[in-house]
């Protein structure tokens, strides 16, 4: 437990939203098992007693500011869910001035589920190479000098498998999706008014649970986040059936990193990589 | 050919300007070459959606192939360069996913390169038929 | 459930010699929808495409797939047949399977054909999905813009409006002339420049069809072919030109001199000016910078120290019909046109950049341009060519030839193409201005590639006298009088050092000023030195990449002048081609954007090639809508965007699925 990130965050919520600087303060609080937390939406200054921050806060809030395009709110951001609000600025999805973020030095979040605060270090936080929102407001915690690289571990140990044991990896993952869509449903990418997967012109994926339907489904979420998921976990966290999700994810977040020198979420200003094109790159198509 | 021969089924997503010209090119030269590429027939190279390519892989397609004008040529100005950095990613994904490399592949065929066409095509088919065959998913 | 009708065509023994059609026939009756299969001996003949039309009609079919050539070839041929049976000619599709067929698998019959009846299905599926779709008629607004009043757009302007449509030209410059009004001679024939061009700067002035606009620049131009919302900003002229006669008092009496723009610096202007004595109008500005009661309004106004400015106004004084207006303000006209020419051209290399010769400190190191200015009869000099240093007359003359040319260090490796014509020009008609004169050519090399151009190079040499040294010059410094010129005589691999009266910089060219400016204006795309870019270097020399609007003239690269005419000519003659319709008729294989599943993210507006996505405000976010006058059709669009709500007729998802599909089932 962080008090002193619970009590800034408690303050600057009370004064943002006693100064009307903002009209809805979006946070944490305690949940219901008092182990782990859960969002709290904050509109008088006096529930901001409510708020906490700790390191089971492991929710992206960002999504939340979808919600409230025409409101003016604060939200609470580590330096991954700051990463999806750059993201959403990218993609003209919120308007700079309405949003306020708090941004948290983020001493990294457990890996809690409901009834069990965890001790284990989530996987994003394992090797995090930012712990300093990459935008905000108002910064909880002092600055700190980014140093670590991305090793992509993970995704290094899928490369280096064989082709029919990848295919047949993802093949036994995929079959046990029962597309509930609470991957599509937690991330802040993931915003379209009508899914791809939802068309029945053209059919891209039926509804049926099957290994073509899922495969689909899974490999284009993926693709459709290229250049563009900014690594929080959320997909993977809250997969009933534990799909490594991110192991997806972050095979295209290197991809990209490798070929355009790109991280997503980093800069408010940037073009996405696939928004733009240098005409000296990739010289050589597929060899 | 013999019966038991595995005959790869590839399909070609070609933009008209340059890559589906070059086919007709070596057509209009009569150059021979496997059979195996259908050619759909697309404005761009810029058009091709990767969602389409997943498609045509869970549909059991043994090869995809995408060609275009050669960078700099679009007819749409800068189209294939585009579709250059979608694809790119779009490669070593489906590797990721186990979809073996070479069963994918971009190139640029302009509306005078009948001979080069006729080439990709063979190599192609080659490389798909050496892979075997890969069915539905 | 469509009605598909599919027509084989045997091409002869093209396709009939490798492909069974009877086989193909019978597979090809088992496809859905397929209600009706012929085939034909050639189906783009008058018979066959006959036949075509009368199994539409007799069949009642609703779709048609025709199994030939490429539709490359016969794509339009065959939607005119449909079209004449009163089908709609977009419900049409072609399976290739002579070119990407028999012709080339004529190795194995059987492969052949089997791959013939997959084209044929996959067109068939195709087909069933394809829409009803309509040209669409824009409307053509009888108007061209032509923006630059050199020799290519007046020539532009002249051409369109002789062809009886209305031009408005605008000229940034207080007249029209452009920079053939500033030379003396143009080579290889030694007219006499001005000679040549003023009578077609009257023409412009007094042309019922042309609206001219000078002293103005293009701010803003939305729209497209047929109808470019255009608006002009018209600078305030200080001189009311309705009133004004022309009659030239102010400018006698003005009594503030400074050094005038189109003398290049060798003379002087005064501050209300006409440009040179043909100009056109042949009405003044005043110039707020210098004018003596501008700068008395400004010392007031900012309530400046020191020695207060007199307000002069002597020419308001002695203006007779009282055209001097104080209050005149910029303008803004707003035109709408069907077509626009760009031909902004050209502007000098600024040799400041060469230390070595001088970087302009040396006063009796000149441009090519200031000699020009020198020689003319109209010049600050009356035609005298004098040392700017001391007024003497130059007897040895060196020229250098390629100064912002040819030379990668400067950031300018291409040829200016008119700097060695123009060099043999300047040398001999020094000689013409003094016998005495002595030129010496630093060069390169000659290129005089064009008409009669290697002998006039050469009738330079041979009956001037013009010494041609080929070789760098390395260093040029004063001394005394003198200015010595080091350089090398490659051809004899030596020394050579000159004392010379004056030099002559054959300074290239390069776009003018705010050329970039205008292309980003009109969205069209210049390259990275900033000139112009033609649709295609050989085969579209003066259209973009946008439809209706052309290019001419220096503008796109260096050029001389018959060149530059030729290039307005051919832009006024795409022009006159546009504008003498009366409706354009757009292809309908243009994208189109389902608000309702738009997320406003940008992506497609940040790529279309053709700036055809605009981003408008509705419900409360921004959504993207294609303006189908500028829509190529290219599909980007709809690759990029993850919500699929833009999709391109002819070329859906569901209908390059329904092929996918048909091959993968």
């Amino acid at each position: 437990m962080d008090d002193k990130i619970t009590l800034a965050v408690r303050e600057k919520a009370k004064e943002l939203l006693e100064q009307k600087v903002v009209d809805c303060f979006i946070g944490y609080e305690k949940a219901t098992d008092n182990l782990t937390s859960r969002p709290l939406f904050v509109y008088k200054p006096e529930q901001a007693e409510r708020l906490v921050f700790d390191n089971t806060c492991v929710h992206n809030l960002s999504k939340y500011l979808l919600n409230k395009k025409d409101t003016k709110t604060a939200v609470v951001a580590k330096p991954c869910d700051a990463r999806a609000i750059v993201v959403l600025l990218n993609e003209n999805q919120v308007q700079r001035e309405k949003i306020y973020i708090i941004g948290i030095v983020c001493p990294g979040v457990v890996d809690s589920r409901w009834g069990s605060a965890g001790t284990e270090p989530e996987v994003r936080c394992q090797g995090c190479p930012q712990h300093t929102p990459p935008l905000y407001d108002f910064l909880i915690g002092e600055p700190t000098d980014e140093v670590e690289q991305d090793a992509y571990t993970d995704v290094t140990a899928m490369e280096e498998m064989g082709d029919a044991d990848r295919e047949a990896f993802w093949k036994e993952q995929f079959q046990r999706c029962i597309r509930c869509y609470a991957c599509r449903n937690v991330c802040p990418g993931c915003y379209c008014p009508v899914c791809f997967v939802d068309l029945k012109e053209p059919l891209w994926a039926g509804i049926r649970v099957a290994p073509g339907e899922n495969w689909m489904w899974n490999n284009i979420r993926a693709f459709h986040l290229l250049g563009r998921c900014i690594d929080c976990n959320g997909c993977q966290r809250v997969c009933p059936v534990n799909i490594p999700l991110m192991l997806l994810n972050r095979k295209l977040k290197k991809e990209v990193a490798q070929a355009f020198a790109f991280i997503p979420g980093m800069d408010p200003k940037a073009l996405a990589p696939l928004a733009t094109f240098k005409k000296e790159e990739l010289a050589e198509p597929s060899k | 050919m013999s019966v038991e021969e595995f005959q790869p089924r590839i399909i070609g997503f070609l933009c008209n300007w340059c890559s589906y010209a070059g086919a007709d090119m070596a057509g209009t030269s009569r150059m021979t070459y496997p059979s195996n590429v259908r050619i759909i027939r697309l404005p761009c190279s810029g058009r091709v959606n990767p969602m389409i390519i997943f498609k045509a892989f869970q549909q059991g397609a043994d090869g995809v192939m995408v060609s275009g004008c050669h960078p700099g040529d679009c007819h749409y100005v800068d189209g294939n360069y585009y579709a250059r950095r979608r694809l790119a990613m779009l490669e070593p994904f489906l590797e990721y996913l186990g979809i073996e490399k070479g069963r994918f592949q971009l190139e640029w065929v302009s509306a005078s390169e009948g001979k080069k066409w006729s080439q990709v095509v063979a190599r192609f088919t080659d490389t798909v038929k050496s892979l075997g065959p890969r069915g539905k998913i | 459930m469509p009605r598909v009708g599919v027509f084989l065509c045997h091409c002869g023994t093209n396709i009939a010699g490798v492909v069974d059609i009877p086989t193909v026939a019978e597979a090809v009756k088992q496809f859905p929808g397929v209600v009706y299969v012929d085939d034909n001996k050639f189906s783009c003949s008058e018979p066959g495409q006959a036949a075509i039309r009368q199994s539409i009609i007799d069949n009642g079919l609703d779709r048609v797939v025709i199994s030939a050539c490429s539709p490359r070839m016969h794509e339009i041929t065959f939607r005119k047949a449909v079209s004449a049976a009163g089908l709609n000619p977009y419900l049409m599709e072609i399976a290739n399977i002579r070119e990407h067929c028999s012709w080339v698998h004529s190795d194995n019959k059987e492969a052949a054909t089997e791959k013939a009846i997959e084209l044929v299905k996959m067109a068939v599926a195709k087909v069933s999905l394809h829409q009803e779709l309509f040209r669409k008629r824009i409307s053509m607004e009888k108007k061209a813009l032509v923006i630059g009043g050199g020799i290519a757009g007046i020539q532009a302007a002249l051409d369109i409006a002789n062809a009886g449509h209305q031009v408005i030209l605008v000229e940034r410059e207080p007249t029209i002339g452009g920079r053939m009004a500033q030379l003396d001679k143009t080579f290889p024939t030694l007219d006499c420049s001005a000679c040549i061009l003023s009578p077609k700067m009257v023409d412009v002035s007094q042309h019922p069809n042309i609206r001219l606009l000078t002293y103005s620049e293009v701010e803003k131009v939305q729209g497209f072919v047929g109808n470019f919302e255009v608006e002009i900003r018209q600078r305030a002229r200080y001189v009311n030109h309705t009133t004004c006669t022309g009659c030239g008092i102010c400018w006698q009496k003005c009594p503030e001199k400074v050094p005038g723009e189109f003398e290049e610096g060798t003379g002087q202007r005064t501050s209300v000016y006409i440009p040179f004595p043909q100009a056109v109008p042949s009405k003044p500005v005043i110039d707020t910078v210098s004018c003596r009661y501008f700068k008395y309004l400004d010392f007031i106004d900012k309530k400046m120290e020191g020695k207060k400015p007199p307000p002069c106004r002597i020419c308001e004084k002695l203006c007779p019909p009282q055209a001097i207006d104080w209050e005149q303000k910029d303008e803004i006209i707003r035109e709408t046109v069907g077509a626009i020419v760009v031909a902004t051209g050209f502007k000098t290399f600024d040799h400041s950049v060469y230390g070595e010769y001088g970087g302009g400190r040396i006063p009796d190191v000149i441009t090519s341009l200031q000699l020009e200015r020198l020689m003319n009869a109209s010049g600050p000099t009356l035609g005298e060519v004098v040392r700017p240093s001391d007024g003497t007359h130059p007897k040895t003359v060196v020229f250098l030839s390629c100064v912002g040319s040819r030379d990668e260090a400067k950031g300018r490796p291409y040829c200016s193409k008119i700097c060695c014509m123009y060099m043999a020009k300047q040398a001999l008609m020094l000689k013409e201005h003094d016998p005495g004169v002595q030129s010496y050519i630093f060069y390169i090399d000659i290129r005089a590639g064009g008409k009669d151009f290697e002998e006039f190079t050469r009738r330079a040499q041979e009956e001037f006298g013009v010494l041609y040294l080929r070789g760098r010059v390395s260093k040029i410094y004063q001394d005394d009088k003198k200015l010595m010129v080091c350089g090398e005589d490659s051809l004899i691999g030596r020394p050579v050092e000159i004392a010379a009266d004056m030099v002559v910089l054959a300074t290239g060219v390069e776009p003018s000023e705010g050329a970039a400016k205008v292309a980003q204006t009109l969205n069209i795309s210049y390259d990275t030195y900033g000139f112009m870019v033609e649709a295609h270097p050989k085969l579209r020399p003066v259209e973009t990449n946008t439809d209706g609007i052309l290019v001419a003239g220096a503008c796109v690269g260096p050029r001389d002048i018959p060149d530059s005419v030729a290039h307005g000519g051919a832009a006024a003659a795409k022009v006159i081609g546009l504008l003498s319709q009366d409706t354009l008729t757009t292809e309908p294989l243009t994208a189109a954007i389902d608000a309702s599943r738009c997320t406003g993210c940008l992506l497609c507006s940040q790529i279309c090639p053709f700036q055809a996505i605009d981003m408008v405000p509705a419900n409360g976010k921004s959504i993207a809508v294609v303006n189908e006058g500028l829509c190529k059709g290219c599909g980007l669009c709809v690759a990029a965007c993850r919500s699929t709500a833009p999709s391109l007729k002819g070329y859906t998802d569901a209908q390059i699925l329904s092929e996918v599909l048909a091959l993968c089932p």
